[in-house]
């Protein structure tokens, strides 16, 4: 099932997040509006459930150039998942600005970014076609071309065959790939997903990583990519993004120079190894401080 | 004997729906051969044959009498489910509403409704209307339960999903809501359509003069037993279509339900 992986020099641009953390405020509108991109500017959050106040976040500056692939790693409970709402448009940040392909995103635009949760996101009492199909149905696009788009994206990752399969009877790792068809199917220039793979087994989480990296590759779409796991971080990024321990703030912005495509072996490279060092020596310190 | 007892331990036992069968038989059996062998009075239980006797010899008044029974029902079946289901989907979304009815909908659904019957024979009449409108009530109440119920067990990230392809308040409730509330809806009305069966059936019974429960009450006044037998087999007949009728529905609309979530490795 899996197609190996096959980009060659995915699309990682020289990018404008490639500047040193103190500078990353500064550079935001130079590419904000194009599409793919997206900008986070004094983003802060803080939850507050009838009285219990909760600041989650805490001045976020984030800018991501188009095509990029982009992981934010952080302790639990630093707010990674309250970032990706927000910068999805689910929730509304309490300062600051989400701009993402131009759009302010103050509501969800599936045609602007496509989202992809943990599990339980695919709707149980419809078939794998039917579920790439909602949200065309939802806009009511015509039964012929929401099925072709179905099938088209429900193939390229890798579910030809599997089209009238109901959720349970699709394995874990094969229900991800029909959220990530479903998050697809509007053709957004963005995909952002939270902990996509963290409840499938470590064979089914590398297979799926390879999976996203080949689609990454062929559709060139800006992915934003919420994990716990260093190495998971680490294989896939173009650039790591840490957090800090509750309220979240951006602590360091890690390039990854391993070359594409990603291969098993380079898990065993020294620059693997510095790297999610690195990654851990930051998450340890807040843990720790927390 | 012994040899039929031996064949069948070393064999799995029976299936569950062959032992029902079996228990339907044994029991027909019983009600033919307790009569006809005196051990119990006929007036309290005429045979089988003599009921089925009673049935068909008086086929055209029974036939007409249940089409009256069962438009009564067919009509209160539509009401019930129609503002049970409806009233619960509306209800169980809106959290004040919810907060505010549904004890005082479960507080109703406790009283016994056919200690109101005389009030809506007084004011909707002892014809039809009244008794649609008092199965109608019966039968309402544990739709609407069991809707809100199904409501609010359902996984919160079916809505956020919802939400992050913007689908609108009524696709939400169309396409989410009630889709994932459907095998709790369905076993909701399997109650509730039973409920407007009873309660059809008992209003007859009570004040009418038409519909099957009119004749179980008539002939039991007359001391007719089989008679007043062949109006409860029809009943019982009703019910057990009506079962039947659902469970088909659930196999249909409610698989995913009942089958497991793990699914191959992959
Ligand atoms: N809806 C909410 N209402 C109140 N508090 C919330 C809400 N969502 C999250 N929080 C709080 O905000 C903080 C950040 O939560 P969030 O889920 O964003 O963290 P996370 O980094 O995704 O955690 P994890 O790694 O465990 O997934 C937590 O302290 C959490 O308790
Ligand atoms: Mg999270």
């Amino acid at each position: 099932m899996s197609t190996m992986a096959r980009g060659t020099t995915a699309g990682s641009p020289a990018s404008a997040s490639a500047v040193p953390r103190s500078e990353a405020k500064a550079p935001l509108r130079i590419v904000a509006s194009a599409p793919g991109a997206v900008s986070v500017a004094g983003v802060s959050h803080t939850y507050d459930v009838s009285g219990r106040v909760t600041k989650a976040l805490d001045e976020i500056d984030l800018a991501i150039a188009p095509g990029r692939f982009v992981v934010i790693v952080g302790p639990s409970g630093c707010g990674k998942s309250s970032l990706l709402m927000m910068m999805t448009g689910l929730t509304k940040p309490t300062a600051g600005t989400i701009v993402c392909g131009g759009r302010p995103m103050t509501e969800p635009d599936p045609d602007v970014v496509g989202v992809v949760f943990q599990e339980a996101s695919l709707y149980p009492w419809l078939t794998a076609q039917d579920n790439v199909e909602f949200p065309l149905s939802l806009r009511r696009v015509p039964k012929a071309e929401r099925a072709a788009r179905a099938r088209e994206k429900l193939a390229l990752v890798g579910l030809q065959g599997f089209e009238d399969r109901y959720p349970h009877e699709l394995s874990g790792g094969m229900k991800q790939r029909v959220s990530i068809a479903r998050g697809l199917v509007q053709n957004p220039s963005i995909l952002m997903l939270d902990e996509p793979f963290a409840a499938l087994d470590e064979q089914t989480r590398i297979t799926m990583g390879d999976e996203l990296l080949r689609i990454w590759a062929e559709t060139g779409k800006t992915v934003v990519f919420v994990t716990h796991s260093l190495s998971e971080a680490a294989y896939l990024a173009d650039e790591i993004v840490v957090m800090s321990a509750r309220p979240g703030r951006i602590i360091d912005r890690i390039e990854v120079a391993l070359p594409r495509p990603r291969t098993y072996e380079m898990m065993s490279t020294p620059h693997f190894a510095e790297l999610r060092e690195r990654i851990w020596r930051q998450i340890r310190h807040q843990v720790s401080e927390g | 004997m012994s040899l039929a007892m031996a064949s069948s331990a070393a064999r799995p036992a029976l299936s569950p729906a062959a032992v029902r069968l079996l228990l339907g038989i044994a029991v027909l059996i019983l009600w033919e051969a307790l009569p006809r062998l005196g051990l119990v009075p006929q007036l309290f239980l005429p045979a089988l044959s003599q009921t089925l006797a009673a049935l068909v010899g008086s086929a055209a008044e029974y036939g007409a009498h249940l089409l009256h029974t069962l438009r009564a029902i067919g009509i209160a079946m539509l009401v019930a489910c129609g503002l049970g289901i409806g009233l619960g989907l509306l209800i169980g979304s809106v959290a004040p509403l919810r907060r505010t009815l549904q004890p005082l909908a479960s507080g109703l659904y406790a009283v016994p409704i056919v200690i109101l019957y005389p009030l809506f024979t007084a004011w909707f009449g002892i014809g039809p209307q009244s008794k649609i409108v008092f199965a109608s009530v019966y039968g309402m109440l544990p739709c609407l339960l069991g809707t809100m119920a199904g409501i609010q067990t359902i996984d919160r990230q079916y809505l956020t999903v919802a939400r992050s392809m913007r689908a609108s308040r009524w696709q939400v409730i169309g396409r989410v809501l009630l889709p994932a509330a459907m095998p709790t809806v369905l076993s909701a009305f399997r109650v509730g359509g039973a409920l407007v069966i009873v309660g059809v059936v008992v209003a007859e019974m009570l004040t009418s003069s038409e519909g099957i429960g009119y004749l179980i009450s008539r002939y039991r006044t007359l001391l007719d037993s089989p008679h007043v037998f062949a109006g409860i087999l029809l009943v019982v007949l009703l019910v057990v279509l009506f079962g039947a009728l659902v469970q088909q529905v659930e196999r249909r609309t409610a698989h995913w339900r009942f089958s497991t979530r793990s699914g191959e490795a992959g």
